[in-house]
Protein backbone atom coordinates (compact mmCIF):
# COMPACT_ATOMS: atom_id res chain seq x y z
CA UNK A 1 0.00 0.00 0.00
CA UNK A 2 2.93 2.39 0.52
CA UNK A 3 4.10 2.91 -3.26
CA UNK A 4 0.41 3.78 -4.04
CA UNK A 5 0.41 6.70 -1.74
CA UNK A 6 3.45 7.84 -2.32
CA UNK A 7 4.19 7.50 -5.86
CA UNK A 8 1.97 10.27 -7.25
CA UNK A 9 3.46 12.86 -5.15
CA UNK A 10 7.06 11.61 -6.02
CA UNK A 11 6.59 11.26 -9.57
CA UNK A 12 5.59 15.64 -9.62
CA UNK A 13 7.94 16.59 -7.38
CA UNK A 14 10.98 14.66 -9.63
CA UNK A 15 9.52 15.51 -12.78
CA UNK A 16 9.06 19.57 -11.48
CA UNK A 17 11.78 19.55 -9.24
CA UNK A 18 14.61 16.86 -9.10
CA UNK A 19 15.06 15.80 -12.89
CA UNK A 20 15.25 19.92 -13.91
CA UNK A 21 17.64 20.06 -11.34
CA UNK A 22 20.00 17.38 -12.22
CA UNK A 23 19.74 18.70 -16.05
CA UNK A 24 20.71 22.14 -14.69
CA UNK A 25 23.79 21.00 -13.57
CA UNK A 26 24.11 19.44 -17.17
CA UNK A 27 23.17 23.06 -19.01
CA UNK A 28 25.54 25.20 -16.81
CA UNK A 29 28.80 23.13 -18.31
CA UNK A 30 27.53 24.31 -21.55
CA UNK A 31 27.43 27.38 -23.80
CA UNK A 32 23.27 27.38 -24.82
CA UNK A 33 21.36 30.21 -26.58
CA UNK A 34 18.44 28.30 -25.98
CA UNK A 35 17.69 27.75 -29.24
CA UNK A 36 20.15 26.26 -31.55
CA UNK A 37 22.61 23.78 -30.56
CA UNK A 38 24.41 23.78 -27.00
CA UNK A 39 28.30 23.18 -26.91
CA UNK A 40 30.18 21.82 -24.27
CA UNK A 41 32.18 24.21 -22.44
CA UNK A 42 33.23 22.06 -19.47
CA UNK A 43 34.06 25.02 -15.82
CA UNK A 44 33.97 27.51 -18.26
CA UNK A 45 30.93 29.25 -17.08
CA UNK A 46 32.05 28.86 -13.35
CA UNK A 47 35.29 30.51 -14.54
CA UNK A 48 33.76 33.53 -15.99
CA UNK A 49 31.87 34.23 -12.90
CA UNK A 50 35.05 35.51 -11.11
CA UNK A 51 35.51 37.80 -14.18
CA UNK A 52 32.51 38.91 -14.36
CA UNK A 53 32.15 42.73 -12.86
CA UNK A 54 27.98 42.00 -12.50
CA UNK A 55 28.69 38.54 -11.19
CA UNK A 56 30.69 39.62 -8.67
CA UNK A 57 28.27 43.23 -7.61
CA UNK A 58 25.48 40.06 -7.71
CA UNK A 59 27.15 37.58 -5.15
CA UNK A 60 28.65 40.76 -3.04
CA UNK A 61 25.17 41.72 -2.85
CA UNK A 62 23.73 38.41 -1.78
CA UNK A 63 26.36 37.52 0.93
CA UNK A 64 25.32 41.28 2.51
CA UNK A 65 21.74 40.07 2.70
CA UNK A 66 22.26 36.47 4.08
CA UNK A 67 24.63 37.70 6.85
CA UNK A 68 24.14 41.74 7.41
CA UNK A 69 20.34 41.70 6.86
CA UNK A 70 20.71 38.03 8.57
CA UNK A 71 22.50 39.39 11.72
CA UNK A 72 19.96 42.08 11.86
CA UNK A 73 16.95 40.47 11.60
CA UNK A 74 18.51 37.99 14.08
CA UNK A 75 19.16 40.42 16.52
CA UNK A 76 16.01 42.20 16.28
CA UNK A 77 13.54 39.41 16.51
CA UNK A 78 15.61 38.12 19.80
CA UNK A 79 14.94 41.92 21.21
CA UNK A 80 11.56 41.64 20.53
CA UNK A 81 10.87 38.01 21.43
CA UNK A 82 12.60 39.11 25.04
CA UNK A 83 10.40 41.97 25.45
CA UNK A 84 6.92 41.20 24.40
CA UNK A 85 7.16 38.16 26.42
CA UNK A 86 5.42 39.64 29.25
CA UNK A 87 4.27 42.95 27.76
CA UNK A 88 0.87 44.21 27.26
CA UNK A 89 -0.77 43.82 23.65
CA UNK A 90 2.09 40.93 23.20
CA UNK A 91 -0.68 39.16 20.77
CA UNK A 92 -1.84 42.00 18.70
CA UNK A 93 2.21 43.31 17.97
CA UNK A 94 3.25 40.05 16.94
CA UNK A 95 0.41 39.65 14.67
CA UNK A 96 0.84 43.15 13.02
CA UNK A 97 4.00 42.61 12.77
CA UNK A 98 3.97 39.30 10.60
CA UNK A 99 1.64 40.58 8.05
CA UNK A 100 4.20 42.37 5.63
CA UNK A 101 5.45 39.26 5.24
CA UNK A 102 2.64 37.63 3.84
CA UNK A 103 1.87 40.71 0.91
CA UNK A 104 3.64 39.64 -2.25
CA UNK A 105 7.46 40.68 -2.33
CA UNK A 106 6.33 42.67 -5.71
CA UNK A 107 3.72 45.32 -3.36
CA UNK A 108 6.03 45.95 -0.54
CA UNK A 109 9.11 46.44 -3.19
CA UNK A 110 6.81 49.22 -4.53
CA UNK A 111 5.56 50.53 -1.71
CA UNK A 112 8.95 50.29 -0.36
CA UNK A 113 10.56 51.60 -3.24
CA UNK A 114 7.76 55.03 -3.24
CA UNK A 115 8.41 55.92 0.73
CA UNK A 116 12.39 56.64 -0.41
CA UNK A 117 11.03 58.41 -3.50
CA UNK A 118 12.34 61.96 -4.06
CA UNK A 119 8.74 62.99 -3.78
CA UNK A 120 8.51 60.04 -1.22
CA UNK A 121 6.93 60.12 2.65
CA UNK A 122 10.25 59.64 3.89
CA UNK A 123 11.62 63.40 2.45
CA UNK A 124 8.42 64.53 3.46
CA UNK A 125 8.95 63.93 7.17
CA UNK A 126 12.63 64.30 7.33
CA UNK A 127 11.74 68.08 5.51
CA UNK A 128 9.27 68.78 8.00
CA UNK A 129 12.00 68.16 10.92
CA UNK A 130 14.33 70.55 9.14
CA UNK A 131 16.16 68.68 6.64
CA UNK A 132 16.28 70.73 3.29
CA UNK A 133 19.12 68.22 1.48
CA UNK A 134 17.60 65.21 1.64
CA UNK A 135 20.64 62.47 0.66
CA UNK A 136 19.36 60.74 -2.64
CA UNK A 137 18.23 57.49 -0.86
CA UNK A 138 17.82 55.93 -4.29
CA UNK A 139 20.82 56.89 -5.43
CA UNK A 140 23.60 54.47 -6.51
CA UNK A 141 25.45 54.68 -3.17
CA UNK A 142 22.73 54.37 -1.03
CA UNK A 143 19.88 52.63 -3.00
CA UNK A 144 21.10 48.94 -2.15
CA UNK A 145 21.50 50.25 1.98
CA UNK A 146 17.79 51.30 1.61
CA UNK A 147 17.22 47.58 -0.07
CA UNK A 148 18.41 45.57 2.76
CA UNK A 149 16.75 47.74 5.01
CA UNK A 150 13.08 46.72 3.56
CA UNK A 151 14.12 43.29 3.41
CA UNK A 152 14.96 43.08 7.34
CA UNK A 153 11.70 45.31 8.06
CA UNK A 154 9.96 42.24 5.56
CA UNK A 155 11.34 39.23 7.20
CA UNK A 156 11.93 40.65 11.14
CA UNK A 157 7.91 39.47 11.84
CA UNK A 158 8.33 35.51 10.59
CA UNK A 159 11.22 35.03 12.94
CA UNK A 160 9.81 36.99 15.61
CA UNK A 161 6.82 34.80 15.86
CA UNK A 162 9.10 31.30 15.21
CA UNK A 163 11.30 32.34 18.33
CA UNK A 164 8.09 34.03 20.36
CA UNK A 165 6.76 30.30 20.24
CA UNK A 166 9.93 28.66 21.23
CA UNK A 167 9.97 30.48 24.51
CA UNK A 168 6.86 30.69 25.57
CA UNK A 169 7.53 26.29 25.73
CA UNK A 170 10.04 27.16 28.17
CA UNK A 171 8.36 26.85 31.55
CA UNK A 172 7.84 29.41 33.95
CA UNK A 173 9.94 27.65 36.97
CA UNK A 174 13.35 27.76 35.26
CA UNK A 175 12.89 30.98 35.50
CA UNK A 176 12.12 31.03 38.79
CA UNK A 177 14.74 28.66 40.07
CA UNK A 178 17.48 31.67 37.61
CA UNK A 179 16.10 34.44 39.90
CA UNK A 180 16.29 32.27 43.40
CA UNK A 181 19.76 31.77 42.54
CA UNK A 182 20.58 35.38 41.91
CA UNK A 183 21.01 35.48 38.09
CA UNK A 184 21.13 38.58 36.27
CA UNK A 185 18.94 39.59 33.20
CA UNK A 186 21.69 38.77 31.39
CA UNK A 187 22.25 35.41 32.93
CA UNK A 188 19.00 33.99 32.71
CA UNK A 189 19.09 34.94 28.90
CA UNK A 190 22.20 33.30 28.11
CA UNK A 191 21.81 30.02 30.54
CA UNK A 192 17.80 29.54 30.34
CA UNK A 193 17.05 30.84 27.18
CA UNK A 194 19.30 30.88 24.48
CA UNK A 195 20.20 27.12 25.63
CA UNK A 196 16.02 25.69 25.39
CA UNK A 197 15.91 27.79 22.21
CA UNK A 198 19.03 26.59 20.61
CA UNK A 199 17.26 24.07 18.33
CA UNK A 200 14.65 26.32 17.10
CA UNK A 201 17.06 29.53 16.21
CA UNK A 202 19.28 26.72 13.75
CA UNK A 203 15.81 25.54 12.52
CA UNK A 204 15.70 29.52 11.67
CA UNK A 205 19.14 30.21 10.22
CA UNK A 206 18.34 27.61 7.98
CA UNK A 207 14.76 29.21 6.86
CA UNK A 208 17.23 32.44 6.90
CA UNK A 209 19.75 31.00 4.40
CA UNK A 210 16.77 29.57 2.06
CA UNK A 211 14.80 32.51 1.87
CA UNK A 212 17.67 35.47 2.05
CA UNK A 213 18.89 33.43 -1.55
CA UNK A 214 15.59 33.60 -3.29
CA UNK A 215 14.67 37.32 -2.95
CA UNK A 216 13.64 38.21 -6.40
CA UNK A 217 10.31 40.52 -6.51
CA UNK A 218 11.40 42.99 -3.70
CA UNK A 219 14.29 44.03 -5.48
CA UNK A 220 13.08 43.73 -9.26
CA UNK A 221 10.40 46.87 -8.76
CA UNK A 222 12.40 48.63 -6.24
CA UNK A 223 13.13 51.21 -8.80
CA UNK A 224 9.71 51.38 -10.26
CA UNK A 225 10.64 51.30 -13.75
CA UNK A 226 8.57 47.85 -13.83
CA UNK A 227 11.66 46.26 -15.81
CA UNK A 228 15.22 44.91 -14.88
CA UNK A 229 16.63 47.50 -11.93
CA UNK A 230 20.20 48.75 -12.08
CA UNK A 231 22.94 46.60 -12.17
CA UNK A 232 24.53 47.88 -8.66
CA UNK A 233 21.61 46.46 -6.64
CA UNK A 234 21.40 42.77 -8.75
CA UNK A 235 21.37 39.73 -6.71
CA UNK A 236 22.52 36.50 -7.54
CA UNK A 237 18.69 35.56 -8.43
CA UNK A 238 18.52 38.54 -10.39
CA UNK A 239 21.89 37.88 -11.86
CA UNK A 240 20.67 34.39 -12.98
CA UNK A 241 17.20 35.61 -14.40
CA UNK A 242 19.24 38.55 -16.82
CA UNK A 243 21.37 35.96 -18.02
CA UNK A 244 18.32 33.44 -19.19
CA UNK A 245 16.34 36.52 -20.61
CA UNK A 246 18.35 39.44 -21.27
CA UNK A 247 16.89 42.47 -22.56
CA UNK A 248 19.63 42.94 -25.36
CA UNK A 249 21.61 40.75 -26.32
CA UNK A 250 21.62 36.14 -26.54
CA UNK A 251 20.20 34.36 -23.81
CA UNK A 252 23.31 32.47 -21.76
CA UNK A 253 21.50 29.67 -20.61
CA UNK A 254 24.69 28.28 -19.35
CA UNK A 255 25.66 30.72 -17.41
CA UNK A 256 21.65 31.26 -15.94
CA UNK A 257 22.33 27.67 -14.81
CA UNK A 258 25.83 27.95 -13.35
CA UNK A 259 24.40 30.37 -11.13
CA UNK A 260 21.20 28.86 -10.25
CA UNK A 261 24.04 25.94 -9.33
CA UNK A 262 26.12 27.90 -7.17
CA UNK A 263 22.42 29.39 -5.56
CA UNK A 264 21.94 25.79 -4.60
CA UNK A 265 25.41 25.17 -3.41
CA UNK A 266 25.40 27.84 -1.33
CA UNK A 267 21.83 27.40 0.43
CA UNK A 268 23.20 23.90 0.65
CA UNK A 269 26.85 24.50 2.17
CA UNK A 270 25.16 27.26 4.88
CA UNK A 271 22.36 25.05 5.71
CA UNK A 272 25.07 22.37 6.89
CA UNK A 273 27.08 24.76 7.96
CA UNK A 274 24.24 25.96 10.49
CA UNK A 275 23.33 23.12 11.46
CA UNK A 276 26.97 21.39 12.52
CA UNK A 277 27.85 25.19 13.99
CA UNK A 278 24.87 25.12 16.09
CA UNK A 279 24.49 21.23 16.95
CA UNK A 280 23.72 20.96 20.44
CA UNK A 281 22.47 17.82 22.33
CA UNK A 282 18.79 18.21 22.32
CA UNK A 283 17.74 19.92 25.59
CA UNK A 284 14.45 18.19 27.12
CA UNK A 285 12.50 20.05 29.11
CA UNK B 1 7.32 48.10 43.95
CA UNK B 2 4.09 47.13 42.15
CA UNK B 3 4.43 46.13 39.03
CA UNK B 4 4.18 48.29 35.91
CA UNK B 5 0.72 47.45 34.19
CA UNK B 6 2.63 46.49 31.14
CA UNK B 7 4.14 43.63 33.07
CA UNK B 8 1.04 41.56 33.16
CA UNK B 9 2.42 38.10 32.20
CA UNK B 10 0.65 36.67 28.92
CA UNK B 11 -1.25 33.52 30.26
CA UNK B 12 -2.19 34.63 33.94
CA UNK B 13 0.91 32.59 35.28
CA UNK B 14 1.19 35.05 38.53
CA UNK B 15 3.73 37.45 39.29
CA UNK B 16 6.36 36.40 39.12
CA UNK B 17 8.98 38.95 39.66
CA UNK B 18 10.54 38.39 36.50
CA UNK B 19 9.28 41.35 35.27
CA UNK B 20 10.67 43.37 37.66
CA UNK B 21 13.99 42.26 37.42
CA UNK B 22 13.79 42.71 33.74
CA UNK B 23 12.90 46.41 33.87
CA UNK B 24 15.70 48.24 32.51
CA UNK B 25 16.06 51.55 30.50
CA UNK B 26 17.14 49.52 27.50
CA UNK B 27 13.78 48.17 28.22
CA UNK B 28 11.99 50.97 28.05
CA UNK B 29 13.71 51.95 24.92
CA UNK B 30 12.50 49.02 23.20
CA UNK B 31 8.86 48.64 24.25
CA UNK B 32 8.28 51.91 22.33
CA UNK B 33 10.24 50.62 19.39
CA UNK B 34 7.93 47.61 18.99
CA UNK B 35 5.23 49.86 19.17
CA UNK B 36 6.41 51.81 16.64
CA UNK B 37 7.15 49.19 14.40
CA UNK B 38 3.70 47.48 14.50
CA UNK B 39 2.38 51.41 13.80
CA UNK B 40 4.53 51.98 10.63
CA UNK B 41 3.20 48.59 9.13
CA UNK B 42 -0.20 49.68 9.97
CA UNK B 43 0.22 53.38 8.81
CA UNK B 44 2.20 51.52 5.82
CA UNK B 45 -1.44 49.78 4.92
CA UNK B 46 -3.81 52.66 6.05
CA UNK B 47 -1.63 54.96 3.56
CA UNK B 48 -1.69 52.78 0.44
CA UNK B 49 -5.79 52.57 0.86
CA UNK B 50 -6.26 55.91 1.77
CA UNK B 51 -3.95 57.38 -1.41
CA UNK B 52 -5.50 54.69 -3.76
CA UNK B 53 -8.46 57.32 -3.60
CA UNK B 54 -6.80 60.05 -4.28
CA UNK B 55 -5.83 61.88 -7.63
CA UNK B 56 -1.50 61.69 -8.32
CA UNK B 57 -1.30 65.14 -7.83
CA UNK B 58 -2.99 64.92 -4.59
CA UNK B 59 -0.79 62.16 -3.58
CA UNK B 60 2.61 64.29 -3.97
CA UNK B 61 1.25 67.64 -3.04
CA UNK B 62 -0.88 66.29 0.36
CA UNK B 63 0.56 62.81 0.93
CA UNK B 64 -0.66 63.26 4.48
CA UNK B 65 -4.24 64.07 4.09
CA UNK B 66 -7.43 62.49 2.75
CA UNK B 67 -8.63 62.92 -0.41
CA UNK B 68 -10.74 65.22 -1.35
CA UNK B 69 -13.39 63.20 -3.23
CA UNK B 70 -13.40 59.17 -3.17
CA UNK B 71 -12.27 58.42 -6.42
CA UNK B 72 -13.13 55.24 -7.38
CA UNK B 73 -12.54 55.08 -10.68
CA UNK B 74 -8.92 54.71 -9.79
CA UNK B 75 -10.08 50.74 -8.77
CA UNK B 76 -11.79 50.76 -12.47
CA UNK B 77 -9.08 51.79 -13.98
CA UNK B 78 -6.83 49.43 -12.28
CA UNK B 79 -9.20 46.65 -12.52
CA UNK B 80 -9.48 47.26 -16.56
CA UNK B 81 -6.97 49.43 -18.58
CA UNK B 82 -4.38 48.18 -15.87
CA UNK B 83 -5.21 44.26 -16.12
CA UNK B 84 -5.56 43.95 -12.25
CA UNK B 85 -8.53 42.28 -12.86
CA UNK B 86 -7.62 39.67 -15.62
CA UNK B 87 -4.55 39.23 -12.98
CA UNK B 88 -6.50 38.64 -9.76
CA UNK B 89 -8.98 36.11 -11.54
CA UNK B 90 -5.93 34.28 -12.80
CA UNK B 91 -3.88 34.33 -9.56
CA UNK B 92 -6.99 33.04 -7.42
CA UNK B 93 -7.49 30.44 -10.27
CA UNK B 94 -3.75 29.59 -10.11
CA UNK B 95 -3.25 29.56 -6.02
CA UNK B 96 -6.63 27.31 -6.19
CA UNK B 97 -5.68 24.79 -8.66
CA UNK B 98 -2.72 24.34 -7.32
CA UNK B 99 -3.51 24.13 -3.48
CA UNK B 100 -5.93 22.27 -4.11
CA UNK B 101 -3.79 19.71 -6.42
CA UNK B 102 -0.50 19.73 -3.95
CA UNK B 103 -3.46 18.81 -1.06
CA UNK B 104 -4.53 16.00 -3.06
CA UNK B 105 -0.45 14.49 -3.46
CA UNK B 106 1.20 15.60 -0.30
CA UNK B 107 -1.45 14.19 2.13
CA UNK B 108 -1.61 10.60 0.99
CA UNK B 109 2.17 11.18 0.48
CA UNK B 110 2.77 12.55 4.42
CA UNK B 111 0.69 9.81 5.56
CA UNK B 112 2.22 7.13 4.30
CA UNK B 113 5.41 8.42 5.49
CA UNK B 114 4.36 9.22 9.11
CA UNK B 115 2.84 5.91 9.51
CA UNK B 116 3.84 2.58 7.12
CA UNK B 117 7.47 2.69 8.28
CA UNK B 118 8.74 1.65 5.43
CA UNK B 119 12.58 1.07 5.26
CA UNK B 120 12.60 3.59 2.35
CA UNK B 121 9.99 5.97 4.00
CA UNK B 122 13.18 7.99 6.24
CA UNK B 123 15.23 8.57 3.07
CA UNK B 124 11.78 9.63 1.13
CA UNK B 125 11.25 12.22 3.12
CA UNK B 126 14.37 13.68 3.74
CA UNK B 127 14.07 13.73 -0.34
CA UNK B 128 11.30 15.82 -0.09
CA UNK B 129 12.82 18.07 2.61
CA UNK B 130 15.78 18.43 1.09
CA UNK B 131 13.24 20.33 -1.80
CA UNK B 132 12.57 22.89 0.43
CA UNK B 133 16.17 24.23 -0.45
CA UNK B 134 15.87 24.17 -4.09
CA UNK B 135 16.23 27.59 -5.56
CA UNK B 136 13.71 28.70 -8.67
CA UNK B 137 16.85 29.50 -10.20
CA UNK B 138 18.29 25.68 -9.94
CA UNK B 139 15.31 24.44 -11.98
CA UNK B 140 13.96 27.28 -14.24
CA UNK B 141 16.12 26.61 -17.10
CA UNK B 142 15.06 22.77 -18.01
CA UNK B 143 11.55 23.97 -17.14
CA UNK B 144 11.45 26.64 -19.45
CA UNK B 145 12.87 24.38 -21.97
CA UNK B 146 10.35 21.20 -21.24
CA UNK B 147 7.41 23.92 -21.42
CA UNK B 148 8.68 25.48 -24.78
CA UNK B 149 9.33 22.32 -26.60
CA UNK B 150 5.36 21.33 -25.57
CA UNK B 151 4.14 24.26 -26.41
CA UNK B 152 3.10 25.08 -22.82
CA UNK B 153 4.28 28.33 -22.73
CA UNK B 154 2.01 31.37 -22.42
CA UNK B 155 0.06 29.12 -20.08
CA UNK B 156 -1.59 28.83 -16.76
CA UNK B 157 -1.41 25.02 -16.72
CA UNK B 158 2.39 24.88 -16.91
CA UNK B 159 2.46 27.66 -14.18
CA UNK B 160 -0.10 25.67 -12.04
CA UNK B 161 2.33 22.33 -12.57
CA UNK B 162 5.38 24.41 -11.65
CA UNK B 163 3.36 25.35 -8.34
CA UNK B 164 2.37 22.35 -7.45
CA UNK B 165 5.61 21.22 -7.54
CA UNK B 166 7.83 23.30 -6.19
CA UNK B 167 4.92 23.18 -3.50
CA UNK B 168 5.25 19.63 -2.17
CA UNK B 169 8.37 19.84 -0.29
CA UNK B 170 6.84 21.95 2.18
CA UNK B 171 3.33 20.56 2.14
CA UNK B 172 4.42 16.88 2.87
CA UNK B 173 7.23 18.41 5.72
CA UNK B 174 4.54 20.07 7.60
CA UNK B 175 1.02 17.22 7.01
CA UNK B 176 4.24 14.59 7.59
CA UNK B 177 4.36 16.54 11.08
CA UNK B 178 0.48 16.93 11.62
CA UNK B 179 -0.10 12.85 10.80
CA UNK B 180 2.36 12.03 13.19
CA UNK B 181 0.71 14.34 16.03
CA UNK B 182 -2.41 12.19 15.26
CA UNK B 183 -3.29 9.44 17.58
CA UNK B 184 -2.54 5.73 16.49
CA UNK B 185 -5.22 3.94 18.44
CA UNK B 186 -7.99 5.57 16.25
CA UNK B 187 -6.23 3.42 13.22
CA UNK B 188 -5.64 0.49 15.23
CA UNK B 189 -9.53 0.39 16.29
CA UNK B 190 -10.17 1.22 12.45
CA UNK B 191 -7.83 -1.80 11.32
CA UNK B 192 -9.62 -4.39 13.98
CA UNK B 193 -13.16 -3.74 12.27
CA UNK B 194 -11.64 -4.48 8.88
CA UNK B 195 -11.49 -1.05 7.57
CA UNK B 196 -8.96 -1.17 4.35
CA UNK B 197 -5.81 1.28 4.47
CA UNK B 198 -7.62 3.31 1.87
CA UNK B 199 -10.38 3.40 3.94
CA UNK B 200 -8.66 4.21 7.00
CA UNK B 201 -6.97 7.15 5.29
CA UNK B 202 -9.43 9.03 3.85
CA UNK B 203 -12.54 8.47 5.94
CA UNK B 204 -10.90 8.50 9.54
CA UNK B 205 -6.89 10.30 9.51
CA UNK B 206 -7.82 12.56 6.52
CA UNK B 207 -10.69 14.42 8.08
CA UNK B 208 -8.62 14.16 11.09
CA UNK B 209 -5.68 16.59 9.78
CA UNK B 210 -8.19 18.93 8.61
CA UNK B 211 -7.04 21.53 10.40
CA UNK B 212 -3.06 20.95 8.84
CA UNK B 213 -4.65 20.49 5.74
CA UNK B 214 -6.51 24.00 6.07
CA UNK B 215 -2.80 25.48 7.21
CA UNK B 216 -1.29 24.34 4.46
CA UNK B 217 -3.55 25.51 1.68
CA UNK B 218 -3.57 28.92 3.44
CA UNK B 219 0.47 29.29 3.31
CA UNK B 220 1.05 27.85 0.01
CA UNK B 221 -1.95 30.46 -1.36
CA UNK B 222 -0.66 33.43 0.04
CA UNK B 223 2.91 32.33 -0.95
CA UNK B 224 1.97 31.74 -4.77
CA UNK B 225 -0.52 34.76 -4.87
CA UNK B 226 2.13 37.33 -5.88
CA UNK B 227 4.96 34.60 -7.01
CA UNK B 228 6.58 36.92 -9.81
CA UNK B 229 10.00 34.24 -11.31
CA UNK B 230 8.10 31.29 -12.45
CA UNK B 231 4.75 33.99 -13.84
CA UNK B 232 7.72 36.30 -15.67
CA UNK B 233 9.13 33.38 -17.16
CA UNK B 234 6.18 30.81 -18.55
CA UNK B 235 3.56 33.96 -19.56
CA UNK B 236 3.68 36.35 -22.29
CA UNK B 237 0.43 38.12 -22.80
CA UNK B 238 -1.34 36.63 -19.75
CA UNK B 239 -1.34 38.54 -16.68
CA UNK B 240 -0.91 37.13 -12.67
CA UNK B 241 -1.30 40.08 -9.95
CA UNK B 242 2.69 40.67 -10.39
CA UNK B 243 2.80 40.67 -13.82
CA UNK B 244 -0.32 43.17 -14.10
CA UNK B 245 1.42 45.72 -11.87
CA UNK B 246 5.03 45.20 -13.52
CA UNK B 247 3.68 45.78 -16.76
CA UNK B 248 1.57 48.97 -14.99
CA UNK B 249 4.82 50.33 -14.04
CA UNK B 250 6.25 49.93 -16.97
CA UNK B 251 3.46 51.51 -19.01
CA UNK B 252 4.09 54.60 -16.62
CA UNK B 253 7.28 55.34 -18.03
CA UNK B 254 5.63 56.56 -21.02
CA UNK B 255 2.30 57.71 -20.24
CA UNK B 256 3.12 59.19 -17.10
CA UNK B 257 2.59 58.60 -13.58
CA UNK B 258 -0.61 57.22 -12.29
CA UNK B 259 -0.05 56.49 -8.59
CA UNK B 260 -2.90 56.75 -7.44
CA UNK B 261 -4.22 54.21 -9.69
CA UNK B 262 -0.94 51.94 -8.97
CA UNK B 263 -2.11 52.45 -5.36
CA UNK B 264 -5.67 51.08 -6.13
CA UNK B 265 -4.29 48.20 -7.90
CA UNK B 266 -1.72 47.35 -4.87
CA UNK B 267 -4.83 47.64 -3.03
CA UNK B 268 -7.04 45.26 -5.10
CA UNK B 269 -4.26 42.66 -4.42
CA UNK B 270 -3.37 43.10 -0.74
CA UNK B 271 -7.38 43.76 0.33
CA UNK B 272 -7.89 39.73 -0.05
CA UNK B 273 -4.98 39.00 2.08
CA UNK B 274 -6.22 41.59 4.97
CA UNK B 275 -9.59 40.06 4.76
CA UNK B 276 -8.08 36.53 5.19
CA UNK B 277 -5.54 37.88 7.84
CA UNK B 278 -8.64 39.29 9.87
CA UNK B 279 -10.44 35.87 9.59
CA UNK B 280 -7.51 33.34 10.18
CA UNK B 281 -4.17 35.53 11.02
CA UNK B 282 -3.77 33.67 14.33
CA UNK B 283 -4.23 29.97 13.05
CA UNK B 284 -1.41 31.33 10.20
CA UNK B 285 0.81 32.92 12.81
CA UNK B 286 0.28 29.67 15.09
CA UNK B 287 0.58 27.60 11.88
CA UNK B 288 4.04 29.13 10.95
CA UNK B 289 5.47 28.99 14.84
CA UNK B 290 4.48 25.00 15.22
CA UNK B 291 5.46 24.20 12.18
CA UNK B 292 8.94 25.33 12.33
CA UNK B 293 9.53 25.18 16.22
CA UNK B 294 8.39 21.93 16.94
Amino acid sequence: MFVPFVAPALIVFTLIVLAPTVFSLWVSFNEWAGAGPMTFAGFANYARMASDPVFVTSFVNTMWTLFGVGAAVFVVSFALTMLLQNMLGRKFIRLVIFFPSLVPGVVVGILWGFLFNADGLVNTVIGGLGVDDPPGWLSQEHMFKIILLGIMWLHTGVYTVILMAAADRIPRDLYEAADLAGATPWQRFRYVTLPLMWDVVSVCIVLWCVQALKIFEFILVFTGTGGLPDRGVWNLALFSYAEAFPTDGTPAFGMAAATGMLILVLAMVFTVLARWVLRRDDVQY
Amino acid sequence: MNAPADTAPPNGAARDGRGRRSRSGFHYLLIPAAWALAVFDLFVVAWMLISSFKTTREVFLDPWGLPSALRWENYVEAWNSANIGEGVLNSMLLVGVSGVATIILAAPAAYALSRFGNRGSSTLTVIFVLGLGVPAQAIFIPLYIAFDRLGLINSLTSLQLIYTGTGLPFAVFLLTAFFRTLPRDIEEAAVIDGASTWYTYSRIMLPLARSGIITVFMLQAIGHWGETFFALMVLQDKHTISLALLEFMKAMQYTGARWSVLFAGLSLVVLPLIVLYVWLGSRIVEGIAAGYGK
